[in-house]
Protein backbone atom coordinates (compact mmCIF):
# COMPACT_ATOMS: atom_id res chain seq x y z
CA UNK A 1 0.00 0.00 0.00
CA UNK A 2 1.38 3.67 -0.74
CA UNK A 3 2.70 5.53 2.16
CA UNK A 4 0.60 8.59 3.03
CA UNK A 5 3.09 10.37 4.96
CA UNK A 6 6.96 10.32 4.99
CA UNK A 7 8.89 9.46 7.78
CA UNK A 8 8.69 12.87 9.15
CA UNK A 9 4.36 12.53 9.07
CA UNK A 10 4.02 15.45 6.04
CA UNK A 11 2.35 14.45 2.72
CA UNK A 12 4.61 13.43 -0.33
CA UNK A 13 4.85 15.66 -3.36
CA UNK A 14 1.38 14.11 -5.77
CA UNK A 15 0.18 12.62 -2.26
CA UNK A 16 -3.06 13.10 -1.34
CA UNK A 17 -4.74 15.14 2.16
CA UNK A 18 -7.98 14.62 3.34
CA UNK A 19 -8.91 17.38 5.66
CA UNK A 20 -12.59 16.57 7.43
CA UNK A 21 -14.57 19.57 9.26
CA UNK A 22 -17.04 17.97 11.97
CA UNK A 23 -18.83 21.08 11.52
CA UNK A 24 -19.91 20.76 8.02
CA UNK A 25 -19.78 16.78 8.09
CA UNK A 26 -18.18 17.09 5.59
CA UNK A 27 -14.01 17.22 4.05
CA UNK A 28 -11.80 18.80 1.58
CA UNK A 29 -9.39 16.74 -0.42
CA UNK A 30 -5.95 18.15 -1.64
CA UNK A 31 -3.01 17.40 -3.47
CA UNK A 32 -0.01 18.09 -2.77
CA UNK A 33 1.16 19.32 -6.18
CA UNK A 34 4.82 20.76 -4.41
CA UNK A 35 6.45 21.07 -1.02
CA UNK A 36 8.20 24.22 -0.73
CA UNK A 37 10.41 23.56 2.11
CA UNK A 38 11.41 20.07 1.08
CA UNK A 39 14.85 19.43 3.11
CA UNK A 40 14.09 21.88 5.59
CA UNK A 41 11.23 20.91 7.55
CA UNK A 42 12.33 21.36 10.94
CA UNK A 43 11.95 24.65 12.82
CA UNK A 44 13.11 24.80 16.52
CA UNK A 45 11.22 27.36 17.32
CA UNK A 46 12.32 28.32 20.89
CA UNK A 47 10.46 28.84 24.40
CA UNK A 48 6.76 29.39 24.32
CA UNK A 49 6.05 32.83 23.53
CA UNK A 50 5.28 33.96 27.20
CA UNK A 51 6.72 36.94 28.07
CA UNK A 52 7.98 36.80 32.23
CA UNK A 53 5.45 38.83 34.24
CA UNK A 54 2.56 37.33 31.80
CA UNK A 55 -0.67 36.08 34.50
CA UNK A 56 -1.96 33.00 33.80
CA UNK A 57 -4.85 31.11 35.72
CA UNK A 58 -4.72 28.19 37.24
CA UNK A 59 -6.41 24.74 37.67
CA UNK A 60 -7.28 25.94 40.83
CA UNK A 61 -9.05 28.08 40.18
CA UNK A 62 -6.46 30.87 41.29
CA UNK A 63 -4.16 33.06 38.72
CA UNK A 64 -0.12 32.66 38.88
CA UNK A 65 2.55 34.85 36.90
CA UNK A 66 5.15 33.60 34.26
CA UNK A 67 8.45 33.37 35.94
CA UNK A 68 10.66 34.06 33.27
CA UNK A 69 10.41 34.01 29.30
CA UNK A 70 8.96 30.60 28.50
CA UNK A 71 7.98 28.91 31.05
CA UNK A 72 5.34 27.62 32.49
CA UNK A 73 3.92 27.46 35.92
CA UNK A 74 3.15 24.91 37.93
CA UNK A 75 -0.88 24.43 37.27
CA UNK A 76 -1.09 26.97 35.08
CA UNK A 77 -2.70 27.23 31.54
CA UNK A 78 -3.33 29.32 28.67
CA UNK A 79 -6.68 31.12 28.98
CA UNK A 80 -5.84 32.22 25.29
CA UNK A 81 -4.43 30.31 22.20
CA UNK A 82 -1.33 31.35 21.73
CA UNK A 83 0.46 32.05 18.25
CA UNK A 84 4.05 31.95 17.32
CA UNK A 85 5.72 35.56 16.40
CA UNK A 86 7.93 35.48 13.54
CA UNK A 87 11.72 35.32 14.51
CA UNK A 88 13.33 39.16 14.23
CA UNK A 89 15.04 37.89 10.47
CA UNK A 90 11.76 37.38 9.04
CA UNK A 91 9.46 39.15 11.12
CA UNK A 92 9.22 41.90 8.37
CA UNK A 93 9.05 40.10 5.50
CA UNK A 94 6.23 37.12 6.34
CA UNK A 95 2.31 38.07 6.17
CA UNK A 96 1.63 38.34 9.93
CA UNK A 97 4.60 38.74 12.07
CA UNK A 98 2.64 37.63 14.88
CA UNK A 99 1.94 34.37 13.66
CA UNK A 100 4.08 33.17 11.87
CA UNK A 101 2.16 30.17 10.24
CA UNK A 102 -0.61 32.22 8.99
CA UNK A 103 -0.70 32.57 5.67
CA UNK A 104 -2.84 36.04 3.52
CA UNK A 105 -5.70 35.11 1.57
CA UNK A 106 -3.93 35.49 -1.54
CA UNK A 107 -2.12 32.26 -0.59
CA UNK A 108 -4.84 30.17 -1.61
CA UNK A 109 -2.94 27.04 -3.17
CA UNK A 110 -0.94 27.08 0.11
CA UNK A 111 -0.90 25.37 3.23
CA UNK A 112 1.09 24.79 6.08
CA UNK A 113 1.36 21.32 8.19
CA UNK A 114 2.28 21.75 11.63
CA UNK A 115 3.58 19.12 13.60
CA UNK A 116 4.51 20.77 16.78
CA UNK A 117 6.61 19.36 19.63
CA UNK A 118 6.83 20.84 22.84
CA UNK A 119 9.40 20.10 25.56
CA UNK A 120 9.06 18.66 28.36
CA UNK A 121 5.68 16.74 26.91
CA UNK A 122 4.39 16.66 30.32
CA UNK A 123 3.26 19.86 28.61
CA UNK A 124 -0.83 20.01 27.56
CA UNK A 125 -1.63 21.12 24.21
CA UNK A 126 -4.78 21.94 22.83
CA UNK A 127 -5.55 23.24 19.00
CA UNK A 128 -7.72 26.45 17.90
CA UNK A 129 -9.44 26.84 14.44
CA UNK A 130 -9.60 29.88 14.68
CA UNK A 131 -7.72 30.91 17.66
CA UNK A 132 -10.57 32.52 19.94
CA UNK A 133 -13.13 29.50 19.59
CA UNK A 134 -13.45 26.93 21.70
CA UNK A 135 -14.11 23.92 20.30
CA UNK A 136 -14.29 20.95 22.13
CA UNK A 137 -16.94 19.11 23.50
CA UNK A 138 -18.35 16.68 25.58
CA UNK A 139 -21.60 14.89 25.20
CA UNK A 140 -22.99 17.13 22.26
CA UNK A 141 -21.40 19.97 23.88
CA UNK A 142 -23.01 19.86 27.31
CA UNK A 143 -19.74 20.37 28.58
CA UNK A 144 -17.19 22.51 27.20
CA UNK A 145 -13.57 20.71 27.33
CA UNK A 146 -9.96 21.92 26.16
CA UNK A 147 -6.30 22.19 27.75
CA UNK A 148 -8.54 24.09 31.12
CA UNK A 149 -10.31 21.18 31.80
CA UNK A 150 -8.19 18.08 33.82
CA UNK A 151 -8.04 14.65 32.53
CA UNK A 152 -10.13 15.49 29.20
CA UNK A 153 -9.23 17.54 26.10
CA UNK A 154 -6.33 17.79 25.40
CA UNK A 155 -2.66 15.87 24.29
CA UNK A 156 0.56 16.06 26.13
CA UNK A 157 3.50 16.69 24.10
CA UNK A 158 2.18 17.38 20.53
CA UNK A 159 -0.39 18.77 18.25
CA UNK A 160 -1.14 18.58 14.97
CA UNK A 161 -2.90 21.38 12.72
CA UNK A 162 -3.41 22.61 8.93
CA UNK A 163 -3.12 26.21 8.83
CA UNK A 164 -5.80 27.48 6.34
CA UNK A 165 -5.31 30.93 4.82
CA UNK A 166 -6.05 33.90 6.72
CA UNK A 167 -7.45 31.95 9.65
CA UNK A 168 -5.35 32.12 12.68
CA UNK A 169 -5.05 28.89 14.13
CA UNK A 170 -3.73 29.09 17.93
CA UNK A 171 -2.60 26.70 20.07
CA UNK A 172 -2.95 26.65 24.34
CA UNK A 173 -0.84 24.92 26.76
CA UNK A 174 -1.18 23.66 30.25
CA UNK A 175 1.05 22.39 33.13
CA UNK A 176 -0.93 20.22 35.59
CA UNK A 177 2.30 18.96 37.41
CA UNK A 178 2.66 20.34 41.03
CA UNK A 179 4.96 22.66 42.23
CA UNK A 180 7.27 22.27 38.54
CA UNK A 181 7.27 25.56 36.66
CA UNK A 182 8.61 23.96 33.76
CA UNK A 183 11.13 25.52 30.89
CA UNK A 184 9.52 24.80 27.32
CA UNK A 185 11.17 24.53 23.74
CA UNK A 186 8.92 24.08 21.19
CA UNK A 187 10.05 22.76 17.64
CA UNK A 188 7.66 22.43 14.83
CA UNK A 189 8.23 20.00 12.05
CA UNK A 190 6.25 21.21 9.14
CA UNK A 191 5.22 21.26 5.32
CA UNK A 192 5.07 24.03 3.01
CA UNK A 193 2.46 22.91 0.20
CA UNK A 194 1.06 23.88 -2.81
CA UNK A 195 -2.04 22.31 -3.26
CA UNK A 196 -5.17 21.58 -5.84
CA UNK A 197 -8.38 19.90 -5.32
CA UNK A 198 -8.17 17.24 -7.70
CA UNK A 199 -10.69 17.98 -10.30
CA UNK A 200 -12.16 14.16 -10.71
CA UNK A 201 -14.88 13.33 -8.60
CA UNK A 202 -14.62 9.27 -8.65
CA UNK A 203 -10.79 10.53 -7.11
CA UNK A 204 -12.49 11.99 -4.48
CA UNK A 205 -15.09 9.40 -4.06
CA UNK A 206 -12.37 6.90 -3.61
CA UNK A 207 -10.70 8.77 -1.36
CA UNK A 208 -14.11 9.64 0.88
CA UNK A 209 -14.79 6.40 0.82
CA UNK A 210 -11.47 4.73 1.73
CA UNK A 211 -10.73 3.42 -1.37
CA UNK A 212 -8.10 5.41 -2.47
CA UNK A 213 -4.55 6.27 -0.49
CA UNK A 214 -4.75 9.68 1.26
CA UNK A 215 -3.72 11.21 4.85
CA UNK A 216 -6.90 12.09 6.68
CA UNK A 217 -6.48 15.00 9.47
CA UNK A 218 -9.85 15.66 10.87
CA UNK A 219 -9.45 19.20 11.91
CA UNK A 220 -11.00 20.02 15.21
CA UNK A 221 -13.64 22.35 13.87
CA UNK A 222 -16.65 21.92 15.67
CA UNK A 223 -17.96 25.33 15.60
CA UNK A 224 -18.94 27.35 12.60
CA UNK A 225 -16.84 30.92 12.38
CA UNK A 226 -17.63 33.32 9.78
CA UNK A 227 -13.44 33.48 9.49
CA UNK A 228 -13.50 29.98 8.41
CA UNK A 229 -16.18 30.12 6.42
CA UNK A 230 -15.07 32.97 4.54
CA UNK A 231 -11.97 31.27 3.39
CA UNK A 232 -13.98 28.45 2.19
CA UNK A 233 -16.56 30.47 0.26
CA UNK A 234 -14.48 33.13 -1.09
CA UNK A 235 -10.77 31.63 -1.34
CA UNK A 236 -11.22 28.11 -2.13
CA UNK A 237 -14.70 29.05 -4.00
CA UNK A 238 -16.78 26.19 -2.25
CA UNK A 239 -20.21 27.15 -3.11
CA UNK A 240 -22.72 27.49 -0.33
CA UNK A 241 -26.40 25.78 0.77
CA UNK A 242 -27.85 27.54 3.31
CA UNK A 243 -26.23 29.93 4.24
CA UNK A 244 -22.95 27.15 4.73
CA UNK A 245 -19.90 25.94 2.88
CA UNK A 246 -20.62 23.00 0.89
CA UNK A 247 -18.24 20.54 0.80
CA UNK A 248 -17.36 17.19 -0.21
CA UNK A 249 -19.83 14.64 1.59
CA UNK A 250 -19.36 11.75 3.19
CA UNK A 251 -21.46 9.55 1.05
CA UNK A 252 -22.19 5.79 1.03
CA UNK A 253 -20.75 3.81 -0.60
CA UNK A 254 -23.76 3.17 -2.81
CA UNK A 255 -24.33 6.57 -3.69
CA UNK A 256 -21.58 6.86 -5.97
CA UNK A 257 -23.85 8.01 -8.76
CA UNK A 258 -25.07 10.77 -6.46
CA UNK A 259 -21.70 11.74 -4.62
CA UNK A 260 -20.10 12.04 -8.59
CA UNK A 261 -23.14 14.41 -9.56
CA UNK A 262 -22.97 16.37 -6.69
CA UNK A 263 -18.65 16.75 -6.33
CA UNK A 264 -19.03 17.62 -10.51
CA UNK A 265 -21.12 20.79 -9.45
CA UNK A 266 -18.55 21.67 -6.66
CA UNK A 267 -15.50 21.44 -8.07
CA UNK A 268 -17.30 23.48 -11.40
CA UNK A 269 -16.91 26.29 -9.30
CA UNK A 270 -13.23 25.49 -7.04
CA UNK A 271 -10.51 27.97 -7.51
CA UNK A 272 -7.74 26.28 -5.94
CA UNK B 1 4.14 10.62 26.45
CA UNK B 2 8.01 9.93 27.43
CA UNK B 3 9.57 12.66 29.09
CA UNK B 4 12.52 11.79 31.10
CA UNK B 5 12.98 13.99 33.87
CA UNK B 6 16.61 14.47 35.40
CA UNK B 7 17.05 15.52 39.20
CA UNK B 8 19.55 16.38 41.50
CA UNK B 9 19.29 17.27 45.43
CA UNK B 10 22.16 18.20 47.55
CA UNK B 11 22.46 18.11 51.60
CA UNK B 12 25.13 19.10 53.92
CA UNK B 13 24.18 17.04 57.22
CA UNK B 14 25.89 18.19 60.02
CA UNK B 15 26.01 14.63 61.89
CA UNK B 16 26.20 11.29 61.53
CA UNK B 17 22.80 9.92 61.64
CA UNK B 18 21.11 12.91 60.33
CA UNK B 19 17.93 12.54 58.05
CA UNK B 20 15.93 14.60 56.05
CA UNK B 21 14.33 15.40 52.39
CA UNK B 22 16.18 16.36 49.51
CA UNK B 23 15.29 19.52 47.49
CA UNK B 24 15.43 18.98 44.00
CA UNK B 25 16.27 20.64 40.81
CA UNK B 26 16.01 19.71 37.16
CA UNK B 27 16.93 21.71 33.90
CA UNK B 28 13.27 20.97 32.79
CA UNK B 29 12.39 22.87 35.84
CA UNK B 30 12.68 26.58 36.67
CA UNK B 31 12.44 26.17 40.93
CA UNK B 32 13.17 23.91 43.39
CA UNK B 33 10.79 21.44 44.20
CA UNK B 34 10.22 18.54 46.54
CA UNK B 35 7.51 16.15 45.83
CA UNK B 36 6.86 15.10 42.16
CA UNK B 37 2.95 15.09 42.26
CA UNK B 38 1.93 14.68 39.17
CA UNK B 39 -1.84 14.25 37.88
CA UNK B 40 -3.71 10.67 37.35
CA UNK B 41 -3.29 8.89 35.04
CA UNK B 42 0.61 9.59 34.80
CA UNK B 43 3.47 7.10 35.86
CA UNK B 44 6.89 8.28 37.16
CA UNK B 45 9.60 5.64 36.91
CA UNK B 46 12.46 5.99 38.60
CA UNK B 47 15.63 4.28 37.44
CA UNK B 48 19.13 5.19 37.45
CA UNK B 49 20.77 6.99 40.96
CA UNK B 50 23.89 8.54 41.14
CA UNK B 51 25.13 8.77 44.97
CA UNK B 52 28.00 11.03 45.39
CA UNK B 53 29.24 12.31 49.29
CA UNK B 54 31.88 13.33 51.60
CA UNK B 55 30.29 11.22 53.80
CA UNK B 56 28.65 7.97 53.87
CA UNK B 57 24.67 8.09 53.46
CA UNK B 58 21.25 6.27 52.72
CA UNK B 59 19.21 7.59 49.54
CA UNK B 60 15.31 6.79 49.86
CA UNK B 61 13.03 6.96 47.47
CA UNK B 62 9.47 7.48 49.26
CA UNK B 63 5.72 7.54 47.99
CA UNK B 64 2.97 9.26 49.85
CA UNK B 65 -0.33 8.33 48.42
CA UNK B 66 -1.38 11.67 49.64
CA UNK B 67 0.43 14.51 49.45
CA UNK B 68 -1.84 16.96 51.04
CA UNK B 69 -2.39 15.38 54.19
CA UNK B 70 -0.61 16.93 56.48
CA UNK B 71 1.95 15.43 57.01
CA UNK B 72 1.51 13.39 54.09
CA UNK B 73 2.04 9.46 55.08
CA UNK B 74 5.05 8.28 53.20
CA UNK B 75 6.78 4.43 52.57
CA UNK B 76 9.55 3.85 51.65
CA UNK B 77 9.84 2.25 48.09
CA UNK B 78 13.42 1.92 47.38
CA UNK B 79 16.54 2.64 48.78
CA UNK B 80 20.26 2.67 48.17
CA UNK B 81 23.44 3.02 50.09
CA UNK B 82 26.42 4.83 49.82
CA UNK B 83 28.40 2.93 51.74
CA UNK B 84 31.76 5.17 51.89
CA UNK B 85 32.59 8.68 51.06
CA UNK B 86 33.28 8.32 46.96
CA UNK B 87 30.27 8.03 44.29
CA UNK B 88 28.13 5.30 43.43
CA UNK B 89 25.98 4.19 40.01
CA UNK B 90 22.84 2.41 40.39
CA UNK B 91 21.22 1.18 36.59
CA UNK B 92 17.84 -0.35 37.64
CA UNK B 93 16.68 -3.05 35.22
CA UNK B 94 13.96 -2.55 36.47
CA UNK B 95 12.44 0.99 37.63
CA UNK B 96 10.32 1.65 40.56
CA UNK B 97 7.07 2.54 39.08
CA UNK B 98 4.27 5.11 40.33
CA UNK B 99 1.33 4.87 39.39
CA UNK B 100 -0.98 8.20 39.80
CA UNK B 101 -4.76 7.07 40.20
CA UNK B 102 -6.24 10.07 41.99
CA UNK B 103 -3.15 12.93 41.53
CA UNK B 104 -2.82 13.28 45.47
CA UNK B 105 0.64 10.61 45.07
CA UNK B 106 3.94 12.03 45.57
CA UNK B 107 7.13 10.74 45.11
CA UNK B 108 10.32 12.35 47.16
CA UNK B 109 14.00 10.99 47.71
CA UNK B 110 15.53 11.85 51.09
CA UNK B 111 18.32 11.09 52.99
CA UNK B 112 18.88 9.06 56.12
CA UNK B 113 22.32 7.18 58.39
CA UNK B 114 24.99 9.99 57.25
CA UNK B 115 28.36 9.05 58.49
CA UNK B 116 28.64 12.44 59.61
CA UNK B 117 28.99 15.74 58.99
CA UNK B 118 29.87 15.99 55.23
CA UNK B 119 27.98 17.00 51.78
CA UNK B 120 26.13 14.64 50.20
CA UNK B 121 24.07 14.62 47.00
CA UNK B 122 22.05 12.24 44.47
CA UNK B 123 21.13 12.51 40.74
CA UNK B 124 18.32 10.23 39.09
CA UNK B 125 16.45 10.10 35.80
CA UNK B 126 12.95 9.74 36.35
CA UNK B 127 10.83 8.54 33.57
CA UNK B 128 7.22 10.15 33.38
CA UNK B 129 4.72 8.55 31.29
CA UNK B 130 0.87 7.69 30.30
CA UNK B 131 1.96 4.66 28.65
CA UNK B 132 0.70 1.32 30.00
CA UNK B 133 4.05 0.10 29.03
Amino acid sequence: MDRVVDELGLVPEGGLMTLYFPCYESAIVFRVRSRDNKGFEAFDYGPLPLPAGTPLPTYEGTSTTVPADGVLPARSYTRDALTFPAPAFMSTSVFDKNDVFRLSKDDADTLFHVRLFVHPPLVRVEVRIPSNVPQYGFQRRRASVGVDTLWIGAKRGSAEAVHLPQVQTGYRFGNDAYWMDLRTFVRFVFGEYRVEVPRSPELVFDVLTKRAPSYWLTLPVFIRTDALEEVLTKCYGFPTVDGRPRLFKLYRADEREKALKDYAEIMKQLRV
Amino acid sequence: MRWLLTVRGEASPSASGASGDFTLGSPDVSNTFTWIRLERGLKAKVWARRLEGTTSFRLLVQFSPDTTASPPPTSTVDSAHLASPGALELEKRRPVVIQYSTGLEGVKFAYSDTGGAGKIAFVAEVEVTDEDE
